[in-house]
């Protein structure tokens, strides 16, 4: 049943008082609705990038698209109409808003030191530094180019790549362009989805 | 799911009770829903003689809507009370004639063609219980003009099935008819989350509002004008209202209220989104229109 703004405002006003569309009296209701602290949240279908099950999960974004608000997630739940998971989730899938919001969450690279027993918060570019180091290093020194038969095969065996589930493809495509460069072919991903 | 009416009663009591803002709004849906209630029941005892054709059923209709219009004379507002008793004293075809156009034009009025208050108001509260008691008894509906075809000829297998699965996941959504009830063809009141058993996610519902049908529907999209585009849907929460949401579209400026069971499993969806009247008026403000006013007209 519809009703315009501006006719629900005409009955809503008349006599001073407001009233409903079929005359009820809301003036109460309509001074409660003043102090209501509203907030819009969005609903965004996705797929749970954890393993190739693909089920399906709805995002609940907050933010009302103003250009100065940043959107926050709040919520991550099982979409009941998936067809592959009707709505369920594993307990991984359902703590999968913590993926996106953890104050627990790395912001620094960290390293082990051989015969350390903690890991220690470095920056970035001396981790590069480090990585860069040993990779060449590795790569030196476990590089072959050319099998017991003669063959050409320029593979880099001391090297091996394990990747995350929540690896984007784009992060995979250039992961896969690197190590390929290496030579490496212990490579492994989570791109099942 | 179907909740009885006294369990709606019970529910519109209770909240009165909490709370002292919406009392007044709330006892008198309560009374209301009292007037309807027996009128279901008194429509239940003629049930075999039930055709499902508001035409040929309005014999049987006729006794329940002479005291319930008396009834809202005695305890409505001013204005409803005022065209209760035109009503009353007015000739029996007039009746009639109410009951007739609401019944045959479910859902949305388009602007030319909307009626008085009262005119909007007494097909509904007649009509709700008459279509409860068709649903109940397995009668469907013959003459609205919301049913499809197939549905306006009688039940068939094809509907039931059809029913089966949540409205939206085949086919495209183009008319607004697609989203009517699929028993009576009537526009939806609210829609319901709830979980189905071991499922995270709440599966979405929609409860019609003339015959309290409860159909599967699907998640983020439009019940109105099919949008399924995320970022012209949304939903507004208040913590006031901690297990309602006005679910809205910015396509067609549409919104209904969504009850969401999963935060509160003892909710009566009728009887609560009455209470959360409120949102209703905030939507109104934001220039939301709603797909149906329910019987308080909000």
């Amino acid at each position: 049943m519809s009703i315009s703004r501006r006719a629900f405002l005409q009955s809503s006003l008349a006599g001073g008082a407001a009233l409903t569309a079929f005359g009820f009296d809301v003036t109460p209701l309509y001074a409660q609705a003043r102090t209501l602290k509203i907030s819009r949240t969005s609903e965004t279908r996705s797929t749970c990038p954890y393993c190739s099950v693909s089920c399906g999960i709805i995002i609940h974004t907050l933010g009302d698209k103003a250009k100065n608000a940043i959107p926050q997630v709040v919520h991550v739940e099982g979409d009941p109409d998936h067809p592959i998971n009707r709505g369920t989730l594993c307990p991984k899938g359902a703590s999968l808003e913590q993926e996106i919001s953890n104050t627990r969450r790395l912001l620094t690279p960290q390293v082990r030191r051989p015969g350390s027993d903690h890991w220690e918060d470095i920056g970035w570019d001396q981790a590069l530094d480090e990585i860069s180091r040993r990779v060449k290093t590795t790569r030196d020194a476990t590089f072959v180019e050319k099998d017991p038969q003669g063959r050409t095969v320029n593979r880099c065996e001391g090297i091996a790549w394990n990747g995350g589930c929540t690896d984007t493809n784009e992060f995979n495509y250039l992961v896969v362009k690197t190590m390929r460069s290496l030579g490496v072919c212990y490579l492994e991903n989570q791109a099942r989805v | 799911m179907r909740d009885s009416w006294q369990r709606r009663i019970d529910r519109a009591a209770r909240l009165a009770e909490r709370d002292e803002t919406a009392r007044p709004l709330l006892l008198l849906y309560g009374r209301l829903l009292g007037i309807q209630r027996d009128c279901y029941e008194m429509l239940r005892q003629r049930g075999h003689r039930l055709t499902g054709s508001l035409d040929r059923d309005l014999p049987e209709l006729r006794p329940c809507v002479e005291p319930m219009l008396r009834a809202v004379a005695a305890i409505g507002p001013p204005r409803l009370a005022d065209e209760a008793g035109r009503i009353l004293d007015g000739a029996t075809p007039a009746i009639d004639a109410l009951l007739l156009a609401g019944w045959r034009m479910p859902g949305l009025k388009p602007r030319a063609t909307r009626r008085s208050s009262g005119e909007q108001f007494f097909p509904k509260i007649a009509l709700q219980p008459y279509a409860e008691c068709l649903a109940s008894i397995g009668v469907r509906p013959r003459d609205r003009s919301g049913l499809r075809g197939s549905e306006r000829t009688g039940a068939s297998d094809e509907a039931r099935a059809e029913r089966s699965e949540p409205v939206g996941v085949q086919g495209s959504p183009t008319i607004q008819g697609k989203y009517a009830c699929p028993f009576c063809g009537g526009a939806p009141q609210l829609s319901i989350l709830e979980s189905a058993g071991d499922a995270d996610g709440g599966g979405r519902q929609l409860l019609c509002a003339t015959c309290f049908t409860v159909w599967p529907f699907r998640r983020v999209l439009c019940a109105q004008c099919g949008e399924e585009d995320e970022h012209r849907l949304g939903y507004y929460h208040s913590p006031a209202f901690d297990h309602l949401r006005v679910d809205a579209c910015d396509t067609c400026r549409h919104y209904l209220k969504t009850v969401d069971l999963t935060r509160l499993g003892i909710a009566v969806p009728v009887v609560d989104e009455v209470a959360g009247a409120p949102l209703d008026l905030w939507a109104h403000e934001h220039d939301y229109q709603k797909i149906e006013l329910n019987l308080v007209g909000l």
